[in-house]
């Protein structure tokens, strides 16, 4: 059997159990059947002050650090909703697309997690809470989301062109024979082989692999949506 | 601030007000489960608060409610025997609520799509009093290995109220609360009653020590009696069970304050703001300096 990040790893998890408590003391690190848990009570921070508190749970994946992390709140305060961005069959909180976190550089970091994604979430979730709009805006459901995201982080606006430059990015080191993901029907050298490197920097191949994978899965869903029933 | 001052302002923080928008929302749900229960069953069953809200051992930050749903002794409107009662309770309330089936009790989450499985943290626990003097009543035990309990719901509620501990009871639950400790919180407010017996006129701060320290010292672990049923109600598996994580706990709990301080076990309190608790939220979020926007998968 693939052994887990932790297995391979020990002292990041040693590191993790040391260093979460030391920045969040309601929260625990722990093992539990093989994967590792974050549980406890998360504070809410507006500088020193406490704003609020969630109980959370956040699961890390057996490939950690490359896939996402997966958080639920558990004290019951949040709708299973897609309006409140927690997946409605599981509970998941989707607090940003998992690729727009992978391939930011501090992925690595539970900390930075916590500090970043998770505490904007929930902040939102106060807000929310109040009839107030999302602090930082919203992302759209399911497939148009995720092109909203990789669009951004791309600098492409068509999908099928998309779609293309993932599939060459989640290959090793681009090559000047490839056709262009840009549909020019060049070579990649005549065309922009620059660009995919300098998104190749930004975007590694994981993240890119991701990417696709998660495409598939929505598409999957919506094309099961739309099966007529029997 | 003095200690048992600043542990005064924790537990004010943790005051959840009469005209609270969760009570108030708690309340709601307590007359429809009335009224759900009560057009379901001719013979009107006794509809009470219990736990902490009868108790008087409520916090903010971790609060179920709590309410009985009793059948008089030869009333047979919800079922024979107590396993169809607690079914045919369970079948009442799934007309509104999603049911999810505890030991005891039926907890309520949500069933509509806004609030679609959500908390409302509301167990119902149905049963049938013993007798005329309505007063000891049999509750159902799902998957237990006994299948029905005695208990007494005025004996747990004057037990609780005459300690004069609740104020210790209510602080060792938010300690529970955020530390995720697993032991029975019934269990948990036994021990601390039994270990403040005669220390109810101490100040805040020395119950707690007094109570850590006592969880610390004892390698084995303090063995407490259900007042309402003292032989029908083994807890002693329960508290062995969770002794081990209580102990280390109080150990860590021990450590922390005398290295640390209490605000390091409590946080910080509350102290008087011109901003709401929005507006501080919108302030928080504008000084983010990488935001995120969240998203939703189909499916």
């Amino acid at each position: 059997m693939k052994k887990s990040w932790y297995e391979k790893n020990p002292a990041i998890l040693h590191a993790m159990m040391v260093e979460i408590p030391a920045k969040y003391p309601d929260l625990r690190v722990m093992v539990e059947r093989g994967a590792v848990f974050i549980r406890g009570n998360l504070p809410v921070m507006d500088g020193t002050e406490i704003l609020d508190r969630f109980q959370i749970e956040i699961k890390l994946p057996s490939d950690f650090p490359e896939s996402t992390p997966v958080l639920k709140e558990v004290g019951g305060r949040i709708p299973w909703h897609g309006d409140r961005h927690v997946n409605q069959s599981t509970g998941e909180a989707c607090p940003i697309v998992p690729e727009e976190w992978l391939a930011r550089p501090e992925h690595g970091s539970m900390i930075a997690f916590l500090d970043g994604p998770v505490r904007n979430f929930f902040l939102g979730q106060i807000l929310a809470e109040a009839g107030q709009p999302w602090p930082f805006g919203e992302r759209s459901h399911g497939i148009d989301g995720l092109f909203e995201a990789y669009r951004e982080m791309m600098g492409i606006s068509d999908r099928d062109a998309i779609v293309r430059y993932l599939e060459c990015l989640s290959r090793d080191i681009p090559k000047g024979h490839w056709d262009c993901p840009c549909g020019s029907g060049k070579h990649l050298r005549n065309c922009h082989l620059e660009q995919l490197r300098a998104l190749h920097a930004k975007i590694p191949a994981f993240v890119a692999q991701s990417a696709i994978a998660r495409i598939d899965e929505q598409l999957q869903l919506v094309k099961r949506m739309r099966l007529p029933q029997r | 601030m003095d200690t048992n001052k600043y542990l005064e302002q924790v537990l004010s923080d943790q005051i959840l007000g009469d005209d609270s928008k969760e009570l108030k929302e708690l309340q709601t749900h307590r007359a429809d489960v009335e009224e759900l229960l009560s057009a379901s069953f001719a013979s009107k069953p006794i509809i009470r608060y219990a736990g902490s809200k009868a108790k008087g051992t409520l916090i903010k930050e971790y609060y179920d409610l709590d309410i009985v749903c009793y059948f008089p002794s030869d009333c047979d409107a919800a079922g024979k025997t107590l396993a169809e009662i607690y079914e045919n309770v369970r079948n009442a309330l799934r007309e509104k609520y999603y049911v999810e089936e505890k030991t005891s009790a039926l907890r309520l989450k949500g069933m509509s799509s806004v609030d679609y499985m959500r908390d409302f943290h509301i167990d119902v626990v149905p049963g049938r009093f013993t007798d005329d003097t309505r007063s000891d009543c049999f509750i159902y035990q799902k998957s237990a290995e006994k299948c029905r309990m005695k208990t007494n719901l005025d004996v747990h509620i004057t037990h609780m109220k005459s300690s004069g501990v609740v104020d210790a009871v209510r602080l060792f639950k938010l300690w529970k609360a955020r530390r995720g400790i697993g032991i029975k919180q019934f269990v948990f407010e036994l021990l601390i009653i039994d270990l403040l017996s005669g220390k109810k006129e101490k100040p805040i701060s020395e119950q707690m020590l007094h109570v850590w320290t006592e969880i610390a010292d004892h390698e084995e672990a303090i063995h407490v009696e259900d007042p309402a049923n003292p032989n029908g109600n083994d807890l002693n598996a329960v508290m062995d069970a969770a002794w081990p994580g209580l102990r280390a706990a109080a150990q860590d709990a021990l450590n922390t304050i005398k290295w640390s301080g209490w605000e390091s076990i409590f946080g910080a309190v509350t102290v008087e703001k011109s901003f709401s608790v929005t507006e501080r939220a919108q302030r928080a979020a504008a000084s983010v300096s990488t935001s995120n926007r969240p998203w939703c998968p189909r499916g």
